[in-house]
């Protein structure tokens, strides 16, 4: 009795999640399977042998596994620096590094449009170095790229914040007094135990930046992204059960790329349990 | 010449100095514990010859060779750290393995020194646990194999019993000592235990406020403290200031308003501050005259320690604490004599000391 005492806290939750994301879900998913009763596969044939779509489920792919490298590799160096602070002064640089949040992807994207655009900050500086200036990053994968790394940077550096804070000062003060230099130190201690930060962090920016909807919309012009390609799909042209399809491909890469990630991560870490002794 | 050397050494935090002409000397093999109120800069001392803090004056000499600005890493230093600092992520094999392999050693010797190691402390068939499936004694011996593993020139200690129970540690600390011999390599050993501190050390360095007051053999300072910091930190509660001697054949006596003390302290130094222990002032009920080496008073409080009592007995000269044992203990309010034998005072040099009689 008592051990299953504990299963009852996982209720409420559950609950929630099943009527409001399992049920939905498995609904949509479902509903990709059969056309007028009948079982079928007729919808993703049609997408995964359209090299338009697979152009855009690749540029997808692409950016938000590029937008996940480089946050991880912007906000280690950031989050360590963080964690090692005295506590005011990392509350300080906290909430500077989640400040982007606080304003909406829609105001961030436009200000990112103004930057990029033609006459923009980048625009003139090129041109000032002679470049053609009719080469304007905006409306390409790039600016859909600079614009996920602004967006997702403030959660990798909160997320890997979070794990370096509980690796103590003395495990990387042992490796040095074993003899360890400055790299051996960061690969074989620092980013092992950093590990579960940068899972947490690397699928959450994934995720997020896979299924970005604003930001692509906005800075990617015609370029589509699976999710403003959804979206056409659904309310422009109106076609649920494509779109359905569409939704359903994004869920399963999605898993397979968390579950690659995962792989990975295993490879560097962690046996016995996570950070401290 | 002696194995480890610190001359001059000073560190400040935020411009506070905390250690400041700092000079210490551990000869071949020995080891010295440092002993010293919290917060006065035993830690840092040990810090400063691992390397992890920088001396901004002095040199730092270990085996003849200058060590003042040589990196961490470069040491070769075995550090003990309170909390093991054991690699989370490692098997027990790989953590002790980890300092054999910066330095590049072969995996066959490495496998050999390991389990050599592991041996050693006691911890065979243990290597492929993770440091979260130890107890805290059998962490605290990995966390000892991986420094002693890399054959350190040094090696430094800081409390690192501090987080194991009173049986553990006591079985633990002879067995630090057995492999620190066993080894002859020079030690530093940082304690809040007395009784660790004197029952592992050649020597103990009783610091305070960034100074070491004394440096001495346990026994040494057991029985005879140096200053009056020294003797109330290693528990002669009873200070006594006399206000002036006089030498009569080879004890001098000393006198204290109407008291008279005859003292035959071995190490005269002329001070005119005698302290002495609890456990060595005998009460006795009042009666007969006061005599020489004695003082009349009054029972404040009486303490029950389990062996003994602990009184505390006002006079004339302040309140002295007194260890007795005793079937029909003295109650709170009785008039009593205490009777301190000239052998027992010991003659210390003032320095700073918490509030005291006399
Ligand atoms: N990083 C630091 N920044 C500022 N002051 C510090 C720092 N570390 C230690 N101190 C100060 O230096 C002094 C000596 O500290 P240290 O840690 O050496 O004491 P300790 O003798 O080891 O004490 P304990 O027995 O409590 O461990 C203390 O007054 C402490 O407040
Ligand atoms: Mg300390």
């Amino acid at each position: 009795m008592k051990q299953y005492g504990k299963y009852l806290f996982l209720l409420p939750g559950l609950l929630v999640l099943t009527l409001f994301m399992i049920i939905p879900i498995a609904g949509t998913i479902l509903s990709t399977f059969f056309d007028a009763g009948s079982f079928t596969l007729a919808g993703y044939m049609q997408y995964l042998q359209d090299p338009y779509f697979l152009n855009i489920l690749w540029v997808t792919l692409r950016t938000s596994l590029l937008t996940t490298l480089i946050c991880i590799l912007l906000a280690f160096p950031a989050a360590y620096y963080i964690s090692k602070c005295r506590p005011r002064m990392k509350m300080i640089l906290l909430l500077l590094s989640i400040f982007p949040l606080l304003t909406s992807p829609v105001v961030r994207s436009f200000s990112w449009m103004v930057i990029l655009g033609k006459g923009g900050i980048i625009d003139n500086t090129m041109a000032l170095f002679g470049s053609d200036t009719s080469i304007s990053i905006l409306y390409t994968p790039t600016a859909i790229l600079i614009g996920l790394v602004h967006l997702f940077l403030p959660l990798s550096i909160i997320t890997l914040v979070g794990v370096m804070e509980n690796i103590g000062d003395d495990v990387v003060e042992a490796a040095k007094s074993l003899g360890a230099s400055a790299s051996t130190t960061f690969w074989h201690i620092l980013l092992p135990l950093s590990v579960p930060g940068l899972m947490t962090g690397s699928i959450l920016v994934f995720v997020g930046s896979f299924t970005a909807y604003t930001t692509p919309a906005l800075l990617g012009g015609r370029e589509s992204v699976i999710s403003t390609f959804l979206y056409q799909n659904a309310v422009t042209l109106n076609d649920w059960q494509l779109a359905s399809v569409v939704a359903t491909i994004m869920i399963v890469l999605s898993f397979v790329v968390i579950g690659i990630m995962n792989w990975l991560a295993g490879k560097v870490a962690v046996r016995g349990g996570n950070i401290r002794g | 010449m002696s194995h480890v050397s610190l001359q001059n050494v000073a560190v400040a935090y935020q411009k506070t100095n905390i250690l400041e002409n700092f000079n210490l000397d551990i000869p071949e093999g020995e080891l010295v514990s440092l002993l010293g109120p919290s917060g006065c800069g035993k830690t840092t001392t040990l810090r400063l010859v691992a390397g992890f803090l920088q001396s901004h004056q002095g040199s730092i000499q270990v085996g003849g060779k200058d060590y003042t600005t040589v990196p961490v890493n470069k040491r070769n230093f075995g550090f003990v750290f309170q909390n093991y600092a054991l690699f989370p992520h490692m098997s027990i094999f790989d953590n002790i393995a980890f300092g054999l392999r910066q330095r590049k050693v072969s995996k066959k010797d490495t496998y050999t020194k390991v389990m050599e190691m592991l041996e050693l402390v006691g911890l065979q068939h243990f290597e492929n646990r993770f440091p979260k499936e130890l107890s805290g004694g059998q962490k605290q011996r990995v966390a000892i194999a991986r420094a002693l593993v890399i054959n350190p020139d040094l090696l430094l200690f800081d409390e690192p019993l501090s987080n194991l129970d009173a049986n553990l540690r006591v079985s633990m600390r002879s067995e630090i000592r057995r492999i620190q011999q066993e080894s002859g390599i020079a030690a530093i050993y940082v304690s809040h235990d007395q009784e660790e501190c004197f029952s592992i050390s050649d020597r103990v360095a009783i610091m305070n406020k960034g100074v070491i007051e004394q440096l001495d053999h346990p026994a040494a300072i057991y029985h005879r403290p140096r200053t009056s910091f020294v003797a109330s930190f290693i528990g002669f509660k009873n200070f006594l200031r006399f206000d002036r001697r006089s030498e009569n054949g080879q004890k001098p006596i000393f006198y204290k308003g109407d008291s008279t003390f005859a003292v035959s302290y071995e190490k005269d130094t002329g001070s005119m501050t005698g302290v002495i222990r609890p456990d060595d002032i005998r009460i006795k009920p009042a009666g007969p005259p006061v005599t020489e080496n004695e003082l009349s008073g009054t029972i404040i409080t009486a303490i029950f320690l389990g062996r003994s009592y602990q009184y505390e007995v006002k006079t004339e000269h302040g309140s002295f604490t007194a260890n007795q044992e005793m079937t029909i203990p003295f109650q709170s309010g009785d008039s009593v004599v205490l009777d301190m034998p000239p052998h027992k005072w010991v003659l210390v040099e003032e320095s700073e000391v918490p509030s005291y009689a006399g």
